[in-house]
C-alpha cells in the first residue's frame, strides 16, 4: 500500500468525499423528512386507518321499549331472537362457508339474497360483521352450536324481536317497524348493522325517539386475517322508554269484533252450503280462517270496513280507535313477503289506511247540530222557529230533496234533528250563511289537524265562500250551501274530527282535543265560548234522537234506567242520485253493489244525563245511520258501561 | 485522536494489545451495541412479547458478530490486503455454487455446518477489499484514462448481476451502487459519470425487459400502492399506516397494533424499522437514524483521516455500504422507494447481514488502528 499524499490524490479524493457526504446527507435529509411528514403532519389520517384495520366497531341496538294500553297491558313488546352473523373478512371463502351451514340448518332464501347483496354491497377490505339471518330457531342454534368448530367466521347474537301480541287489533295505532334506510328516518345515526330497525308507522314512528333509547357499541380488535382478538362493550346500551297509550284494548277487541260483524251473521267456515258459497265468490278477506260474514240475504260479505273512536269528553283521551280492516303489525317484524305487502297494498279496500285519521268522509247529517249552533249563536232562530217540509225544497232550477219523501210537514228545531229533516236545515243554512256555518264547524274541531300522536292525519274539508273563490276561482252558490247544511258536498270529516265534534258539545264548555296518551291532557282546554243553553238544548234533541217517538235511532236505545246514548244518524250518499232514478223509485241500499251503498254513520255520547264518552261509528257503504251505524255504538256503549 | 505513538509501548505484546484497545474507535462500537439491542428489542416486540423465535437468536448472533469483530480490529489490516482477491474469488465461486446448491425458493442461501449463509452479502465486503487493493495500485496518471476501470466495472458488475439473477434486485443493486460509489469516489472522471448516467437511462427499457413480472410488479405498485392494495401493494400500503399512526411517541413498546394484528408482513426482517415507527414514534425513528448516522459518519471519519488509499476506500466502502443500507431499508419501509427486500443491519432478523456489518466494522477498527504501519 501506499500512501496517498504520494500520489497527490488528496484534492479529488477529497472533493468527491464532500460530493458524496451531501448526497449522504440529502438522502437522509429526505428520509427525515418523510418520516416528518408521515408520523407528524399525516398522523392523524393514518391513525384512522389504523384503527380502521384495527378494531371494528358494532352497534348494539338497546331494547325497544314497549308500548302499553292503559291497563298497562301489552300492545308491543320484544321476544328473544337468534341471530346468525358471518364475521367477514377479505379472505375468508363465503360461498363455501354457506353450503356448510346450509348443510346443517335452512335458511330462508330470502335472507340468503339479502346477504349476499350486503356482501356485493360491500366497498371496503375491513373485516366486519354480516347479517345472514335473525330468524334463528333454537333448534338451530344449538344445531350449530355442536358443531360450532366447523364454523369458526359465524356466531351467534341475541336479538330482539319485536311483535305485537293484540295483532291486528290495534296495528293501525301501534304502527310497525322496519329496516332502517336514511331516506325514511330524520335521525342521523349512521348505524353499520343490518338489523336496525325504526318506527314505520303509528306511535311506533312518533315515538321512535323514546322506544328506540340509545345506541351502545361493541368494539372488536381484528387481526388481519380476520380473527377476532378482543371485544368489548364500547359504549352501554340504554333501552327505550315504554310508552302508555290512552287506548282499552278490552274495549278495542270488543269493537273489532262488534264493528266487522256489523249487521251479518256469523257462519262457520267448515259448514259444507258455506264452503260452496265461499268458492263461487270472489274478493272475500277472511277475517280468520274459521269463520266468514253473511248477509240478510244469505250471501257471504267481508267484514264491515270503516272506522269507531270512543274518546273521553273530560280529557280527550281515546280510549279505542278503529280502522277496519286492519292489518297485523306482526307481519312486518318478520322480513315481509313481498305477496303478503302486495297484497296489502293492492286491497281493494285500503286496509293500510288509518281511516280514524286520516279517512275523509262527508258527516252527512252528523254535521246538523252544528249547523243548528250556528243558527242559534248568531240568533238567526230561536228554539221554536218552525219550518215546513214537503220533502223538498226547491231553490231556483234544482229541487233539493229531504231523505223523507212525503216531508215531515212543519217542525221546529228539536223535532228537525230528532227526524233529521234535511228540508229544516237547507232553510236554516240559507238563512245562516256558509261562512258562519263554516266558523262554527271549525270551532267544534272541523277542518284542522290536532296534535295527536300518529302522524299523516287528515285535515278535511270546511268549505266557505273564500275557500272556493281560493280553490276553483268560482263564486259559491246557494246551492252549495244547502248541500253542507246537511252534511255533503264540498264537506269532509274524519271520524276523529266528528268524535272531538261531539265531544265539544257534550262538554258544553272545553274546546277538548283528542290525544292518545293517558294523562296528557292536565291542563285545561280553551274554552269553547258557546252558549250554554244552546248546547243544553242540542243535546236535548239528541237524546230525542234516541228516545223520541220519531227519533231516527229509537230502536236502539241502550234500554238501562241508568245509562241512555245520544246521538245522532247520519247517512251519506256516495253516488248523486238522478231525478229519472228517484221518480223510478230508490234502489235499496243492500241491492246495490257494495261500493254504491250509502256510508253508515253515528255520532253520539254517553250517557246522555251527565256525559262521559263521545262516540263515532263510520260503516262505509253499510246502509244508513240509523240501521249500521246506530246499533254497533249502543253496543259498544252497552260494553263500557257494563249494561 | 491526539496519540502519539511512544517507543515504549510497542516493546511487548501485552503494551501492544493495550495500545491497540487504546486506539477503538469507542463511538462506533457503542453505536453498534446500541443498534444491535435495538434489534433485539424490536424482535422481542415482533414475536408478541417473547424471546422465541426471534430475540434470542438474534442477541446470540450479536455477541458472536462483536467477538469476532474485536478479533478482527486487532488483527493488522494488511491482512485483508492480502485476503482481498481470495476473498473475492471465494465470493464469487459461492455466488456460482449458490446456483446449483442453494437453498430457498430464490437461491440465496447456502448451507454452512447446519447455519444459512447468504454469499451476497458477505459479496460486499469482498468487493470492497478488491476494489481498494486495484485502486492502491493504479497510479495517478493511470487513474484518468478510462481504461483503468474495465477491471474495476468487471468487477463490480460480475458478482451484481450473479446476484440480481438470483433473484434478488435488492443486495444486486446494492453491490453495484456501492462499487459504482467506490469508483466515483476514487475520482472517475465526471464526463464518463455523465456518459454512464445517459446510457444508463437510455437502457431503461432494456433492463425493464429483463426484469421478472414480481419486479415489474415491485416497481409499478411503488409507484402507485393503491393500484394492488391487498397483493403488492399492501405491504406498502400497511407500512405507511404503521408508520403513520406511531404520531410523535409512538403507541408504545409492545403495543403496536399494526404489527401485533398482523397487519405488517415481514415485520422481522426487511419491514422491522415500521415496527420501531409504530411503536416509538417520530422519536424513536429518528433516534435509530441519527445512530446510524453517528456511526456512519465515524466510519467516514476514519476514512477522512487514514493516509493509505486501501484505507481510505475500505473505510469510505463500509460506510457507505451502511449508508446504502440504511436508506434502501428504510426509504423503502416508509413508501420513497421501491419494496426490494433490503434488510436494516443489525436490527433485522438474519445472521449473514449481521455478520457481513460486524466484519466491515471489524476491518474499519482494524484500519483505525493500523493505518500508521507500513503494509
Amino acid at each position: 500500500m501506499k500512501s496517498i499524499s504520494q500520489r497527490n490524490l488528496d484534492k479529488t479524493i477529497s472533493k468527491r468525499f464532500f460530493l458524496l457526504s451531501i448526497f449522504k446527507g440529502g438522502v437522509v435529509g429526505a428520509i427525515g423528512w418523510r418520516f416528518f411528514d408521515l408520523q407528524m403532519i399525516e398522523n392523524r389520517r393514518y391513525e384512522k386507518l389504523s384503527d380502521n384495520n384495527q378494531f371494528n366497531y358494532h352497534m348494539i341496538a338497546p331494547e325497544r321499549g314497549r308500548i302499553l294500553d292503559r291497563k298497562m297491558r301489552l300492545l308491543a313488546g320484544n321476544m328473544d331472537g337468534f341471530s346468525l352473523v358471518l364475521n367477514w373478512n377479505k379472505n375468508i371463502n363465503v360461498e363455501l362457508i354457506i353450503k356448510n351451514i346450509l348443510s346443517v340448518i335452512n335458511i330462508d332464501q330470502k335472507d340468503l339474497n339479502n346477504f349476499y347483496k350486503e356482501i356485493n354491497s360491500n366497498n371496503n377490505d375491513f373485516a366486519k360483521e354480516i347479517l345472514i339471518t335473525k330468524n334463528l330457531s333454537q333448534k338451530d342454534v344449538s344445531k350449530l352450536a355442536v358443531r360450532s368448530i366447523e364454523f369458526p367466521e359465524v356466531s351467534f347474537l341475541m336479538t330482539k324481536k319485536r311483535f305485537y301480541p293484540q295483532g291486528i287489533i290495534a296495528g293501525h295505532i301501534t304502527g310497525y317497524i322496519g329496516p332502517y334506510s336514511e331516506k325514511n328516518t330524520k335521525t342521523k345515526i349512521k348505524p353499520n348493522t343490518s338489523w336496525l330497525e325504526v318506527g314505520k308507522s303509528g306511535l311506533e314512528k312518533f315515538f321512535d325517539k323514546e322506544l328506540r333509547g340509545k345506541f351502545g357499541r361493541k368494539r372488536n380488535e381484528v387481526t388481519s386475517k380476520g380473527h377476532i382478538v378482543a371485544s368489548q362493550i364500547y359504549e352501554n346500551t340504554i333501552s327505550g322508554n315504554d310508552i302508555q297509550v290512552s287506548l282499552d284494548m278490552g274495549l278495542q277487541a270488543f269493537a273489532v269484533e262488534r264493528f266487522e260483524k256489523g249487521n251479518n251473521a256469523l257462519v262457520s267456515i267448515k259448514n259444507e252450503n258455506i264452503k260452496k258459497q265461499i268458492e263461487k265468490t270472489k274478493n272475500i278477506n277472511f277475517i280468520n280462517n274459521d269463520y266468514v260474514y253473511k248477509d240478510k240475504k244469505n250471501r257471504i260479505v267481508n267484514p264491515e270496513s270503516g272506522s269507531l273512536i270512543v274518546m273521553d269528553i273530560e280529557n280527550g283521551e281515546l280510549i279505542c280507535c278503529l280502522s277496519s280492516p286492519g292489518y297485523d303489525p306482526n307481519i312486518f317484524s318478520n322480513d315481509l313477503d313481498v305477496n303478503v305487502w302486495n297484497n296489502l297494498k293492492n286491497n281493494s279496500r285500503a286496509p293500510l289506511l288509518n281511516r280514524s285519521m286520516s279517512g275523509v268522509y262527508p258527516p252527512g247529517s252528523t254535521i246538523k247540530m252544528a249547523v243548528a249552533l250556528a243558527a242559534l249563536e248568531n240568533g238567526i232562530i230561536d228554539y221554536n222557529t218552525k219550518f215546513f217540509c214537503d220533502g223538498a225544497k226547491k231553490l231556483g232550477e234544482s229541487t233539493f230533496h229531504c231523505w223523507a219523501k212525503d216531508g215531515h210537514g212543519k217542525l221546529n228545531l228539536i223535532e228537525a234533528i230528532e227526524q233529521s229533516c234535511d228540508v229544516y236545515f237547507y232553510e236554516l243554512g240559507l238563512k245562516v250563511g256558509i261562512d258562519k256555518i263554516a266558523l262554527m264547524m271549525k270551532r267544534l274541531g272541523l277542518g284542522q289537524y290536532y296534535n295527536v300522536e300518529i302522524k299523516n292525519m287528515s285535515k278535511g274539508v270546511v268549505p266557505n265562500i273564500e275557500w272556493k273563490l281560493k280553490r276553483d276561482g268560482l263564486q259559491w252558490s246557494m246551492g252549495e250551501t244547502l248541500n253542507a247544511s246537511i252534511g255533503q258536498g264540498y264537506l269532509l270529516t274524519t271520524p276523529l274530527q266528528l268524535t272531538t265534534m261531539i265531544a265539544r258539545i257534550a262538554n258544553g264548555k272545553f274546546s277538548v282535543t283528542p290525544t292518545l296518551m293517558v294523562n296528557k291532557n292536565k291542563n285545561r282546554f280553551k274554552d269553547l265560548n258557546i252558549n250554554p243553553q244552546h248546547i243544553d238544548f242540542i243535546k236535548k234533541s239528541m237524546e230525542r234522537v234516541v228516545k223520541g217517538n220519531n227519533g231516527t235511532a229509537k230502536k236502539y236505545q241502550i234500554g238501562s234506567k241508568k245509562v241512555e246514548m245520544a246521538g245522532k244518524t247520519g247517512t251519506v250518499q256516495v253516488v248523486r242520485i238522478s231525478e229519472a232514478e228517484r221518480e223510478k223509485g230508490l234502489i235499496k241500499n243492500e241491492d246495490r253493489p257494495w261500493k254504491r251503498r250509502d256510508h253508515a254513520l253515528f255520532v253520539g255520547y254517553a250517557p246522555a244525563s251527565k256525559p262521559k264518552y263521545a262516540i263515532t261509528v263510520v260503516v262505509e257503504h253499510g246502509g244508513s245511520g240509523s240501521s249500521t251505524a246506530a246499533p254497533i255504538a249502543r253496543d259498544i256503549f252497552k260494553y263500557i258501561f257494563k249494561v | 485522536m491526539n496519540y502519539k505513538p511512544n517507543k515504549f509501548y510497542e516493546e511487548s505484546f501485552g503494551t501492544l494489545f493495550f495500545s491497540k484497545l487504546y486506539k477503538l474507535n469507542f463511538l462506533i462500537i457503542i453505536s453498534l451495541i446500541l443498534l444491535g439491542l435495538v434489534g433485539v428489542a424490536s424482535l422481542y416486540s415482533a414475536a408478541g412479547g417473547n424471546w422465541d423465535p426471534w430475540a434470542t437468536n438474534h442477541l446470540i448472533r450479536l455477541i458472536f458478530g462483536i467477538f469476532l469483530m474485536f478479533i478482527l480490529a486487532f488483527l493488522p489490516h494488511k491482512i485483508f490486503f492480502k485476503l482481498s482477491v481470495l476473498s473475492f474469488f471465494i465470493g464469487v465461486l459461492s455466488l456460482i455454487l449458490v446456483k446449483f446448491v442453494g437453498t430457498g425458493n430464490v437461491q440465496r442461501w447456502i448451507t454452512l455446518g447446519g447455519m444459512n449463509f447468504q454469499p451476497s452479502e458477505a459479496m460486499k465486503i469482498a468487493l470492497i477489499l478488491i476494489l481498494a487493493r486495484y485502486f492502491d495500485h493504479v497510479s495517478r496518471i493511470e487513474l484518468d484514462k478510462l481504461k483503468s476501470y474495465i477491471l474495476p466495472l468487471f468487477l463490480i458488475f460480475l458478482p451484481g448481476i450473479l446476484v440480481i439473477s438470483q433473484p434478488d434486485l435488492g443486495t444486486g443493486l446494492t453491490i453495484i451502487l456501492l462499487g459504482l460509489a467506490i469508483l466515483f469516489f476514487v475520482g472517475i472522471s465526471m464526463k464518463f459519470v455523465i456518459l454512464c448516467f445517459i446510457i444508463l437511462a437510455s437502457s431503461v427499457p432494456f433492463i425493464w425487459k429483463q426484469l421478472y413480472d414480481y419486479q415489474k410488479d415491485r416497481i409499478l405498485v411503488f409507484l402507485n400502492p393503491e393500484l394492488d392494495s391487498l397483493g403488492s401493494g399492501y405491504q406498502i400500503i400497511q407500512s405507511k399506516i404503521a408508520i403513520g399512526s406511531g404520531g410523535i411517541f409512538g403507541k408504545g413498546y409492545l403495543l403496536g397494533s399494526q404489527s401485533r394484528l398482523n397487519y405488517l408482513p415481514e415485520k422481522h426482517t426487511d419491514f422491522i424499522f415500521t415496527l420501531i415507527s409504530e411503536e416509538l414514534g417520530f422519536l424513536g425513528s429518528i433516534f435509530i437514524i441519527l445512530i446510524f448516522c453517528i456511526l456512519i459518519i465515524s466510519i467516514m471519519k476514519i476514512s477522512f483521516r487514514v493516509k493509505s488509499l486501501f484505507s481510505k476506500i475500505v473505510a469510505f466502502g463500509i460506510g457507505f455500504l451502511f449508508f446504502l443500507y440504511l436508506s434502501l431499508n428504510v426509504g423503502m419501509v416508509c413508501g420513497l422507494l421501491p419494496v426490494v427486500g433490503a434488510p436494516l443491519p443489525l436490527i433485522s432478523y438474519g445472521g449473514t447481514s449481521l455478520l457481513t456489518v460486524l466484519i466491515g466494522v471489524g476491518i474499519v477498527l482494524s484500519i483505525n488502528i493500523h493505518d500508521k504501519e507500513i503494509v
